[in-house]
């Protein structure tokens, strides 16, 4: 027993890992105080780092099932991880750096940034409901924190209270499927689920499945569950907002692929209907309602709306080029925002961060480098070719045409063009209109994360996007 | 199906005879009871007082920290109970792997605990 | 060096020379610029002329050099190429040969004007388009460049586009030609329509098989040789501003003087005329279409040169004079001499860049003065001028003795068109009456040709023109004519050689008894078509009637500028009903203002107006962004702050979901 068990650790040890030195980070920093904040955020990156290093070495290794089937290491789960890693290293240093220069440097900050990656970490693995279900709430607990994380800011207490809320209320929607779920199928695993299938009622199982997908939908603020997000956006701290807009998004929505591919293929034709349902509805409201946005924090929370929209038009396919498409798109959605966010943090105003149309306006002859930045980031969020974006989009509506979903693919395009709007404005705002008021000096750890996202999307996306495509649809494959 | 729902009929007795009872009584006070009502018989009675201010006062947040900190204490008991009630009955390997991943998981609890502690979390003033 | 790398040479020397002037020419300088470019083209002429010589020799086949593909879809390809032949020969020394010396003068002529390397990267641009065009081997290439002088010679017109009427002459030229494109795209598309390729190697061969097949078109049977003829011929007569659409040119004098010599006199305007004789296989199976040809040309002939004849600026008599000559080349054609047509067209190249040049160095030498009434006597100041300009005049007026091999170019060339012109009219209306308008306008020629001769350079000095000179021009040095530096008159030299001797050399390849074995099936005549050796036998009064008809131009405008002096100019003064016919150019830009540009600003205002703006804009984008940003602002009314509302919409949202899964799931049917 003691030798299997040694062996499961072993393929977990990435999450074990990161268990043990979110703990240990966490005892020094509560002996040593605020004082440690910088070195528990380096130590943070570094265990990051070392976690990458690890899954990087596993790859390759066949599907290993872990702890009762509960988890399991494959090549979709470590796609997930590595890109999680990542991101949440990234917004380590990002958050870091501008807390200190606002003063709300706290070692909690890395912790619950390692905490929270964990959780997804579990999420991107989980093979079964019990684990799925976990990986959820540990990922949501923090960052209902974190949304708070300036919590004299009444703005930030309330974006973390009503995330809090809102996501108690669709954990126990969640909780409501799975508990349908396993009652009419008897299974928690998804294997024993999908091969419990056939004897099972076809309606108590859709049921529960739509409640599911509506706590699913939540934590990728897919409509109608997005309403939180322009309110958490807008109140959080930005790092913090630049972590919500990438790394949970990828991980719940490998979740759901998987859950929906592996445990749940025969009722394709169901969830796929419901899946359209969302997808054109997060299309409406992200495109439609980014339109008359004055704050960009909460045109960004609208612009990450229509992006789930997008990337669950590539899921809605229902094939395996499909979940190739959600993944890909994933990775240059989450670069891209992560890359705007940080740009919203590189200056400010006497301490003032720029966060409406109007702080930015002519933003080029003050700072022409961050304008420029700026804008090759919001040309590819728009979907401009040759950026990154139009080839995100551009594999997400060719899976959606290859499975017959035509006039999701049309829908989908006519509002990215409506979408292409608020970002043109932006950049419009940025080179056009009248205003040459000084801003702060730069702040390079912001600036270079903006500027590399910038040219991740742009040059280096061509050489990137050829290892890219085969690697996702590897991991793809996994599922069908 | 019918024999089933049969073992449930003395529930459904049960409830019957609760609200025909409870209704009869509001009913039956109602109907026979006098009512003349004045000034002194509805005011505030027992301790003789009229309400001094709202009862939704603000009170300390502490109060609260402390009930989430003991309920989390409180369901590691409730974890505890059937452990140890039946960690003895099971086979030898397994109650070590047992006991083992009881620890692991008091071990948990013990460091946000240290972190509670140290961040005063338990201190009144 | 062979003959494919020197041609290969000749037309990209000058795309180089444009690339160095145009994007590096701030970096590298004026001088450096002028002197690359001019250096280059050069090199280009030396190359083209040894090939013509080789050709002329007859030790050069005609080859096709294909570079590179351009377009290949379907049944469709086109290809970037090289075709050379006795024809592109010809075209490649009269374009490089003009361009080199436009070039060289033009270091002397924009001395003063501070935007020099754009200037020669545009001369050199359009050097290139000019070669791409004469040496296209299909219809897409000689499409490809015959925009591309059209876009050079936009840009040329509207070098100072500071001035409006530059700009406003730039846009017209380019939407007059628009036209003519019209008709030429329309015929290029009948060709790969009928023939299947637009390949002239693959295309010529097949017409005598097709010579007879019809068009149905709006209920008329038309034959398709004559439709395609006339629709190509439509875009002939709008880059060689022949009757109708004749109107760009003489605005497009607004252009620098060098431009004007090299594109609107010598090389650009005659890329129909080259057109035609190129396609000289398609138009001898297209009588119409060559009727139609004969028509225009003889009318473009004489009417251009009645309105040369009452123009007081002095390029604008050589534009209208340019116009004429083309008229000339045309009728050539259509009768069936294109070599005859060919030879004008090369020996007018000289002359008329001659004249052209010279009038520029008149202007350069009065200061930006055009008007000829302001001018006079200026044989004393600037002889040098005075005499290329004479030499240039005998040249275009024809002079020479007939029956001998006595002339200057003009001579050569328009006589043997004329005489052509009698020969076909024999036993064809159209040439018949081509060759009483060719005889009319030769008078014609001589009259205002002398007649600016002798204002320009003959009597008083007027005193009007100090101070009412032009206004491109710092006023710091001395008023007084003055002769052009050897920079500017280098070129006239040169070009005088070839007024003189280009006819008397080239007579007997181009025109006479060994042209056949000059062009080698360059030009195609059909079997029927003797016009060239017919106009041997015509009576001796149609040798002389040339020479007698131009005598009388020269004595007329000696009478009414020199021995009468003031004569000229109270009929002008008088501004009788024929006078100001011609003086208003027979009143065609007011027709044309009143008919097309009225018709299309009210079609436009239409379009613009109600299609546009209410229909397309109304219903289209400003409809729908109007709507998008109502839903907006609906949608925003939703997201209100209340975590209750948003509990709210997430239970909706889940109702509806659970009840479409049921539906889905087969609970109601």
């Amino acid at each position: 027993m003691m030798d299997v068990l040694v062996q499961q650790l072993f393929f977990a040890g990435a999450e074990v890992w990161l268990a043990v030195m979110a703990m240990v980070l966490l005892v020094v920093g509560a002996f040593v105080g605020n004082r440690a904040t910088a070195a528990i955020s380096y130590a943070s990156v570094l265990v990051l780092a070392a976690a990458v290093a690890f899954i990087i070495g596993l790859n390759g290794h066949p599907r290993v099932s872990l702890f009762g089937g509960a988890i399991s290491t494959d090549a979709l789960a470590n796609f997930g991880r590595i890109m999680v890693f990542v991101t949440a290293a990234l917004a380590i240093v990002l958050g870091d750096r501008w807390m200190k220069r606002v003063g709300l440097q706290k070692f909690e900050y890395p912790v619950l940034m390692l905490l929270a990656a964990l959780g997804m970490s579990v999420m991107v693995s989980a093979n079964s409901l019990i684990s799925l279900y976990l990986g959820i709430e540990m990922q949501s607990l923090a960052l209902y924190v974190l949304a708070a994380f300036s919590r004299d800011n009444p703005k930030s207490s309330e974006a973390g209270l009503k995330y809090f809320v809102l996501g108690a209320l669709s954990s126990g929607l969640l909780l409501y499927g799975i508990s349908l779920i396993y009652g009419f199928t008897g299974q928690v695993g998804f294997a024993e689920i999908a091969n419990a299938l056939p004897t099972s009622s076809k309606v108590g199982v859709v049921f529960g499945l739509v409640f599911m997908l509506a706590g699913l939908a939540f934590k990728v603020s897919a409509a109608p569950f997005h309403m939180w997000t322009p309110d958490v956006y807008e109140g959080a701290p930005t790092p913090v907002v630049a972590f919500f807009s990438s790394a949970p998004k990828l991980a719940a929505m490998i979740l759901t692929a998987r859950v929906l591919t592996e445990g749940f293929a025969l009722a394709t034709p169901e969830w796929q209907q419901v899946l359209i349902v969302i997808a054109v509805l997060s299309m409406i409201f992200g495109s439609f309602g980014g339109l008359v946005q004055g704050n960009i924090k909460r045109l960004l929370a609208y612009s990450s709306i229509a992006n789930m929209g997008f990337a669950l038009v590539g899921l809605a396919a229902g094939t395996a080029a499909g979940v190739q498409s959600v993944l890909i798109y994933m990775v240059i959605y989450m670069l891209t925002s992560l890359g705007l966010f940080a740009g919203l943090l590189v200056t400010a105003r006497q301490g003032r961060p720029l966060e409406s149309f109007e702080d930015f306006a002519g933003l080029a002859k003050v700072r022409p480098g961050l304008a420029l930045v700026m804008t090759l980031l919001l040309f590819s969020a728009a979907g401009i070719p040759p950026l990154a974006g139009f080839w995100g989009k551009f594999f997400v509506f060719k899976a959606a045409l290859d499975a017959g979903l035509v006039w999701l693919a049309v829908i989908g395009v006519v509002l990215s063009v409506i979408a292409a709007f608020y970002y043109l404005k932006l950049i419009k705002v940025m080179w056009f209109d009248e205003g040459d008021r000084p801003v702060d000096g730069i702040a390079w750890d912001a600036g270079l994360v903006a500027l590399a996202m910038a040219l991740f999307v742009g040059p280096i996306s061509w050489f990137v996007l050829p290892v890219l495509e085969p690697w996702a649809l590897r991991a793809a494959a996994i599922l069908f | 199906m019918a024999a089933l729902l049969l073992e449930y009929l003395p529930i459904v007795v049960f409830m019957a005879l609760a609200t025909i009872l409870g209704l009869g009584f509001i009913l039956a006070a109602a109907i026979v009871a006098p009512s003349n009502p004045d000034a002194e018989k509805v005011s505030a009675y027992e301790c003789g007082f009229n309400a001094f201010d709202d009862a939704r006062m603000k009170f300390d947040v502490r109060f609260y920290l402390v009930a989430i900190l003991f309920i989390i204490f409180d369901l590691e008991v409730a974890f505890l109970f059937p452990w140890a009630t039946s960690l003895m009955d099971m086979p030898k390997d397994v109650s070590i792997f047992a006991f083992w991943s009881m620890m692991v998981f008091l071990g948990v609890l013990t460091v946000g605990f240290v972190y509670e502690w140290k961040k005063g979390a338990l201190e009144w003033e | 060096m062979d003959a494919q790398s020197l041609i290969t040479f000749a037309i990209f020397a000058p795309l180089l020379g444009a690339v160095i002037a145009g994007f590096f020419g701030r970096l590298i300088g004026d001088r450096a610029a002028q002197l690359s470019t001019t250096a280059l083209v050069f090199a280009a002429c030396a190359a083209s002329w040894v090939i013509f010589l080789q050709v002329f020799s007859g030790s050069l086949e005609a080859f096709t050099l294909q570079y590179l593909r351009f377009i290949d879809v379907g049944s469709f390809t086109a290809h970037w190429s090289a075709r050379l032949d006795t024809l592109s020969a010809v075209m490649l020394v009269v374009v490089t040969s003009v361009s080199a010396l436009v070039h060289f003068y033009s270091i002397g002529y924009m001395e003063e004007d501070p935007h020099k390397p754009r200037f020669f990267a545009y001369l050199s641009l359009f050097t290139f388009a000019m070669l791409m065009l004469v040496t296209a081997a299909d219809f897409m290439q000689l499409f490809f460049g015959w925009e591309g002088v059209g876009l050079a010679s936009y840009l040329l017109i509207g070098f100072w586009y500071k001035k409006s009427t530059a700009s406003a002459a730039a846009i017209k030229a380019f939407v007059v030609n628009r036209v003519g494109d019209f008709g030429f795209a329309l015929g290029i598309i009948g060709c790969f329509w009928l023939f299947g390729t637009i390949e002239f190697a693959e295309l010529f061969p097949q017409i005598a098989a097709k010579s007879d097949v019809s068009v149905a078109f709006l209920g008329m049977s038309l034959p398709a040789m004559d439709l395609l003829g006339v629709l190509l011929f439509i875009g002939a007569m709008g880059k060689s501003a022949q009757f109708f659409l004749h109107t760009w040119l003489p605005d497009a004098m607004e252009g620098p003087t060098p431009v004007s010599a090299l594109i609107h006199a010598a090389t650009m305007v005659t890329a129909g005329v080259y057109m035609v004789c190129l396609l000289s296989p398609l138009y001898e199976f297209a009588p119409v279409a060559k009727t139609v040809i004969t028509v225009v040309g003889a009318v473009t002939a004489l009417f251009a040169a009645t309105v040369g004849l009452a123009q007081n600026d002095i390029k604008r008599v050589i534009a209208y004079s340019t116009c004429s000559q083309l008229g000339y080349m045309f009728f050539a054609a259509g009768i069936g001499a294109y070599q005859a047509a060919m030879f004008h067209l090369f020996t007018h190249a000289f002359f008329k860049a001659l004249l052209f040049l010279g009038a520029g160095s008149v202007i350069h030498g009065m200061h930006h003065e055009q008007d000829m009434r302001n001018m006079g006597g200026l044989a004393r100041f600037m002889p040098v001028t005075y005499a290329v300009m004479l030499i240039g005049t005998l040249a275009i007026t024809g002079f020479g003795i007939p029956g001998t091999y006595l002339g200057f170019a003009g001579f050569f060339s328009k006589d043997a068109i004329i005489e052509s012109a009698y020969a076909a009219g024999l036993h064809n209306g159209a040439a018949h009456m081509a060759f009483w308008f060719g005889l009319i306008a030769a008078g014609l020629t001589a009259f205002y040709s002398w007649r600016l001769a002798f204002m320009t350079f003959h009597g008083p000095l007027p005193k009007a023109h100090e101070g009412a000179h032009g206004d491109a021009h710092d006023d710091d040095h001395h008023h007084e004519p003055h002769e052009s530096p050897m920079v500017m008159l280098i070129p006239l030299f040169v070009l005088s050689v070839g007024a003189v001797f280009a006819g008397y050399v080239f007579y007997d390849a181009f025109v006479d008894h060994h042209q056949a074995e000059f062009w080698r099936g360059a030009i195609y005549t059909a079997a029927d078509n003797h016009v060239l050796h017919d106009r041997h036998d015509v009576p001796g009064w149609v040798l002389w009637a040339p020479f007698v008809v131009s005598m009388l131009g020269l004595f007329g405008a000696f009478v009414a500028y020199i021995w009468k002096r003031g004569m000229g100019k109270r009929v002008a003064d008088r501004g009788g009903p024929l006078h100001s016919l011609f003086y208003n150019k027979w009143w065609f830009d007011e027709l044309y203002d009143a008919t097309f540009v009225r018709l299309t600003r009210v079609l436009g205002d239409v379009f613009w107006k109600v299609g546009d703006q209410k229909i397309i804009d109304g219903f289209g984008p400003n409809g729908f962004a109007a709507t998008a940003a109502h839903t907006a602002r609906r949608l925003a009314k939703l997201q209100s702050g209340f975590v209750y509302h948003y509990a709210f919409v997430m239970l909706l949202g889940v109702l509806v979901l659970g009840a479409l899964g049921l539906w889905l799931s087969g609970v109601w049917g």
